[in-house]
C-alpha cells in the first residue's frame, strides 16, 4: 500500500499538496469564530451534489418546468429530499454569508493585505444571490414567477443599459421558454462556473496570508487539521441537520404553475430579500424612482462594503470602528424592515386571502397532476384553466358575487365590501345550491330562503310602490304561492317528514350533483359519494309526482304547477311555458346554464325576473361550463382546504345593518 | 512558405538574427488572442440574439386580427354600464414563445370602463411600477397593486407617489366585422405591455 501511494506521490506530488491543505497554521488554537468559511464551501457542494441529481430531471421549458419539478418532488425516490435539501441549503447559504461577512467585519479581517480577497468575497456573495435569484425562477410556478418579474422589471430600472440588460436575461421582451432556459443555463452553468473560479482565488488568497487571528494567545498554536476540522465538521453537520430537518418537516413548496393572465396577489420575494421588497414600498422611497430605490441605494450599501478596506486604509482604526458601525446598522435595518414585512402581511387580509387561494390553486394543482388524466402535453397550466373547482369561484367572484354570495363570500374566500362595510347581498347565497339543504330549504322556507333579495333596491322600490296603491309585478318571497304551499302546518307534521325527506331526495337526485369524468370506463369506475339514494328518491318522486302526501297536502302535488318536474329539461318557449318556474332537472347543470342565460323568459321567473341574463358575451360557452360544473361539483373530486365558510359574518353583519333591518320579519310584516 | 523553411528555422543557431523573438511573441500572442476571441465572439453573438435579433421583430402575439395589431375582446359595448364598476377582461389571442405557437390562449388582462359621457376606456391590468396585477377595489372604488401598494383612481391616474407614471391606458376601438364604427357591437383593443418602473410609456 505504502508503496503504491509512494508511487502515486512520486507522479503527483500530492502528499506535499495535502500537507499544505491540512497542516495550515492555526495561531491561538482552533476556534468555532473560524468556522463559517467552511460551512459555506460544504453547503455549496451541497447544491453542487443535489442540483446535478436536479438537473438530471428538469425540464427547462414554460409547458415542462413545474411539471418536472412536481415529478421530482412527488414522484422520484427522494426527489422531496433533494429538493428541499437544495431548496433550504440555498437559504443557508445566503444566512451564512451573511455571518462570514459580518465576521469578517468585525474581526477586521478585510484590513491590508486581505483587501483583495474581501473584495473576492464581495463578487462571491453577488453570485450567490445570482444563484438564489436565477434558481426561484425555474420551478415556474406562480411564486417564483410573479416575484422574479418584479426583479427583472427593477433590472430595466438600470440607468442606460437596463432595457437591454432585461431583455438579455429574459431572452426576449417577455417571459416564455427562453426566459427559462437562460435562467437555467445561468443557475446550473455560467454562475457555478464562476463561483468555482472565484471561490478558488479566494481560498488561494486566504491562504497566502493565513488565517486573522483575533487572539495569538488564546490558546497554543495548532494546524488545521485535525482541531478546526473538528470544529468546522460539528457546525457543518448541524447545517446538514438543520436543512434535513426542514426538507423533511417543511418541504420546498411549489405553488401553482406559472399563468401570465392569472393575476397573482401574493407575490413576494424569497424572505432574505423581503428587506428590500418593504423598502421599495416607502412612498417617499418610490417617489424618487424606482431606479433610487431598488438600484441606487443597494448600490451604494454594496459601494460603502466594498469601500471598508479603503476606509480602514484612511483612517485607521476610526474606520475600523465606522465599518464595524456600518454593518451592525445595515443587519438592523435589515431585520427591522423584514419584520415589518412580515407582520404587515400577516395582518393584511387581503394578503391572506391571496396566500390562501394561492396554496389552494397550488394543491388542487398537484392534486390534479397526480389524478387519473395526469399531466397533458399542452401543461399543467391548462389543467388549472380546464377546471371547475379552479375556475368556478373566480367566474363566480367576477359574474355573480355583486348580488350573490358563496357560504357568505364572494366566492373567493373575500367578504364583499362597499364603503361602509361589508355589503349584504341581494340575492341568494348559492354556497350550498342544489344540495338537499337547499332543496329542503325552499320547501319548507321558501320565504326565508330567498329573504337576501329583499336588501336589493328593486325589492325596496317595488314594495314602496305597491304599499302607494299602484300595482307591481316582482318576485316578493314572502308574498308567493310557493310560501303559502309551505305554511300548511301538514307539511311540518311528523306525519310527513318521511314523505319530506323522500321528496327532498328527489329533487336533489334531479340535481344530479357529483363528478362526471369524460372517459367511459373512467365514468362507470366512479364511485360517486354525492350520488342520491335510489330508494328514497323513488318514493320522493310519487310523492312530488302523485301528491301521497299524508294529512291536509294529500293530492297536492308539485307538478301541478311546476308541470314538467321529474321530466327532461326542455328550453320551452314563453307560449308553452306553464307560468311557473321550470323545476324539470332543477338544480342540474342543463337546468342551470339555460337558467343563467335565460332567467327573465316565461319558463324560468318570466316577468318578475330582476337577475340580468348573461350573454356569451358576458360569460362564454365555456366559462359558463366551468361556472356550472363547479355550483354542481362536477370536477375530480378534492381533498384540497376549500375557502372558509364566511355566512355566520354575513349573517352578524346583517342583524348590525339598521337600514336593511332582520331580513325574517320586518319586511314581511309591513 | 517553401519547405525548406522549417528546418532552416529549428537547426537555426542564431535564431534573433533570423527571426526577432519580438516577432515571434506578437504572432504567438494574436494567435492566442485569435484562439480565444472566436469561440468567445460567437459564443457572445449567440447569447446576444434577443437584443440582436429584437429589431427584426417576431415577437409576440400574432392572432385573431383584422385590424392591424388589434385582438376582438369577448365583451361587448353593451356590457358597461356608464360610470360603472370596472370590468376584468381577458385578452385571447395566439401567443408565439420561441418554437411554440399557442393557439387561442389568455395573453394578458385589461380594464374597462365606461366613463362619463360614453367613451370607453381600458388599461393594461399590469401596474407600471413593477409589474404585479392591478386589482379593483370595490370598498375604496379605486385600482390598486397588491405588491407595493400602488393605487390609482377609476380613470388610471395615479392617486399616490408609489407608481411612476399612470395606467397604462390602451387603445380601444368599437367596430362591426372588424371595422371601425361607433354604434357596432364588438370591442377590439391593442394590446400591449410597456416598460415597468419608468415615468415614460414605452412599449415593449
Amino acid at each position: 500500500m505504502k508503496a503504491l501511494i509512494d508511487w502515486f506521490d512520486h507522479r503527483t506530488g500530492f502528499k506535499e499538496l495535502m500537507h499544505e491543505a491540512l497542516y495550515e497554521r492555526v495561531p491561538g488554537g482552533a476556534r468555532w469564530r473560524y468556522v463559517w468559511g467552511s460551512t459555506l464551501v460544504f453547503t455549496f457542494m451541497l447544491q453542487v451534489i443535489t442540483g446535478f441529481m436536479l438537473w438530471s430531471a428538469y425540464s427547462p421549458s414554460t409547458r415542462t418546468a413545474w411539471e418536472s419539478v412536481y415529478h421530482i418532488q412527488h414522484e422520484l425516490t427522494l426527489g422531496y429530499l433533494v429538493r428541499g435539501v437544495h431548496h433550504f441549503a440555498a437559504q443557508a447559504m445566503v444566512v451564512l454569508m451573511a455571518i462570514h461577512l459580518v465576521q469578517v467585519v468585525i474581526d477586521g479581517a478585510y484590513k491590508a493585505p486581505r483587501e483583495l480577497n474581501f473584495w473576492l468575497g464581495i463578487v462571491l456573495l453577488q453570485i450567490v444571490l445570482g444563484l438564489s435569484l436565477t434558481g426561484y425562477l425555474l420551478p415556474w410556478d406562480q411564486k417564483g414567477y410573479y416575484a422574479t418579474q418584479v426583479t427583472t422589471n427593477i433590472m430595466s430600472a438600470t440607468p442606460v443599459v437596463g432595457d437591454q440588460v432585461q431583455t438579455l436575461a429574459q431572452g426576449g421582451t417577455e417571459y416564455g421558454h427562453l426566459t427559462l432556459t437562460r435562467f437555467f443555463a445561468m443557475h446550473a452553468g455560467i454562475l457555478p462556473t464562476l463561483l468555482v473560479a472565484f471561490l478558488a482565488l479566494h481560498i488561494y488568497v486566504f491562504r497566502r496570508h493565513g488565517l486573522t487571528v483575533r487572539d495569538e494567545n488564546h490558546a497554543p498554536e495548532t494546524t488545521f487539521w485535525p482541531d478546526q476540522v473538528l470544529k468546522d465538521a460539528v457546525v457543518c453537520l448541524i447545517v446538514l441537520a438543520v436543512v434535513m430537518l426542514l426538507a423533511i418537516f417543511k418541504g420546498a413548496e411549489l405553488s401553482a404553475p406559472a399563468d401570465p393572465s392569472v393575476k397573482f396577489d401574493a407575490a413576494r420575494p424569497e424572505w432574505y430579500f423581503l428587506f428590500l421588497f418593504r423598502f421599495l414600498h416607502f412612498e417617499v422611497i418610490n417617489k424618487m424612482g424606482v431606479t433610487f430605490g431598488a438600484i441606487i441605494v443597494p448600490g451604494i450599501i454594496m459601494g460603502v462594503i466594498t469601500m471598508m478596506p479603503l476606509i480602514h486604509k484612511f483612517l485607521g482604526e476610526f474606520g475600523h470602528t465606522l465599518n464595524k458601525a456600518f454593518i451592525w446598522l445595515l443587519g438592523a435595518g435589515i431585520v427591522v424592515l423584514t419584520t415589518m414585512a412580515i407582520i404587515e402581511d400577516r395582518e393584511d387580509e387581503s394578503h391572506q386571502a391571496a396566500l390562501a387561494e394561492a396554496h389552494r390553486d397550488g394543491a388542487r394543482a398537484r392534486e390534479l397532476a397526480a389524478g387519473p388524466d395526469r399531466i397533458p402535453v399542452d401543461g399543467a397550466v391548462e389543467l388549472l384553466r380546464r377546471d371547475p373547482f379552479t375556475q368556478g369561484p373566480r367566474l363566480f367572484a367576477k359574474h355573480c358575487s355583486a348580488c350573490h354570495r358563496y357560504n357568505g363570500h364572494d366566492g373567493r374566500g373575500t367578504m364583499v365590501v362597499d364603503k361602509t362595510g361589508i355589503a349584504l347581498p341581494t340575492a341568494a347565497d348559492l354556497g350550498n345550491f342544489s344540495s338537499r339543504d337547499w332543496m329542503r330549504s325552499v320547501v319548507v322556507d321558501y320565504a326565508g330562503h330567498f329573504s337576501w333579495q329583499k336588501n336589493a333596491v328593486w325589492f325596496q322600490d317595488a314594495q314602496k310602490a305597491e304599499s302607494a296603491g299602484e300595482e307591481v309585478i316582482y318576485l316578493n318571497p314572502d308574498d308567493s304561492e310557493m310560501a303559502t304551499w309551505a305554511d300548511v302546518d301538514s307539511l311540518h307534521s311528523t306525519d310527513n317528514a318521511e314523505n319530506l325527506t323522500a321528496l327532498v331526495e328527489f329533487l336533489y337526485a334531479e340535481a344530479d350533483l357529483g363528478y362526471k369524468p369524460l372517459d367511459e370506463d373512467e365514468r362507470e369506475a366512479f364511485n360517486n359519494p354525492l350520488a342520491a339514494n335510489s330508494t328514497l328518491t323513488d318514493i320522493g318522486r310519487v310523492v312530488a309526482i302523485e301528491g301521497a302526501w299524508a294529512g291536509d297536502l294529500e293530492g297536492t302535488s308539485c307538478v301541478d304547477c311546476h308541470t314538467s318536474l321529474g321530466e327532461d329539461f326542455v328550453a320551452v318557449a314563453d307560449d308553452d311555458a306553464d307560468g311557473y318556474p321550470t323545476l324539470a332537472k332543477y338544480g342540474s347543470a342543463v337546468w342551470l346554464k339555460d337558467f343563467i342565460r335565460n332567467p327573465g323568459k316565461a319558463r324560468h321567473y318570466g316577468e318578475k325576473n330582476q337577475m340580468p341574463a348573461y350573454s356569451p358575451q358576458q360569460l362564454r360557452d365555456d366559462e359558463l361550463d366551468l361556472l356550472v360544473r363547479w355550483m354542481t361539483h362536477d370536477y375530480l373530486p378534492s381533498e384540497v382546504h376549500d375557502y372558509e365558510n364566511r355566512l355566520a359574518e354575513l349573517s352578524e353583519s346583517q342583524g348590525t345593518s339598521a337600514g336593511t333591518g332582520s331580513i325574517g320579519a320586518s319586511a314581511a310584516e309591513e | 512558405m517553401s519547405d525548406a523553411e522549417p528546418p532552416e528555422l529549428s537547426t537555426s543557431a542564431d535564431p534573433p538574427a533570423v527571426d526577432p523573438p519580438g516577432r515571434r511573441e506578437l504572432l504567438a500572442a494574436a494567435l492566442s488572442f485569435l484562439l480565444g476571441a472566436v469561440p468567445a465572439a460567437i459564443g457572445g453573438l449567440f447569447f446576444l440574439d434577443p437584443i440582436l435579433r429584437r429589431s427584426k421583430g417576431g415577437g409576440n402575439d400574432g392572432g385573431d386580427q383584422t385590424m392591424d395589431g388589434f385582438v376582438k375582446l369577448d365583451i361587448t359595448p353593451d356590457n358597461l354600464v356608464e360610470e360603472g364598476p370596472p370590468v376584468a377582461s381577458t385578452v385571447i389571442a395566439d401567443l408565439d414563445d420561441a418554437w411554440n405557437r399557442f393557439k387561442d390562449v389568455p395573453i394578458g388582462s385589461i380594464w374597462l370602463r365606461r366613463q362619463q359621457g360614453g367613451e370607453i376606456i381600458a388599461f393594461n391590468s399590469i401596474c407600471p411600477h413593477l409589474g404585479c396585477s392591478i386589482n379593483f377595489r370595490r370598498g375604496e372604488n379605486d385600482f390598486h397593486c397588491p405588491c407595493h401598494a400602488s393605487s390609482f383612481d377609476l380613470d388610471g391616474g395615479t392617486t399616490n407617489d408609489t407608481p411612476p407614471r399612470d395606467m397604462d391606458s390602451l387603445e380601444i376601438v368599437v367596430a362591426t366585422d372588424g371595422r371601425p364604427d361607433p354604434n357596432g357591437t364588438e370591442l377590439w383593443v391593442k394590446y400591449q405591455n410597456f416598460r415597468r418602473g419608468t415615468p415614460e410609456k414605452k412599449p415593449i
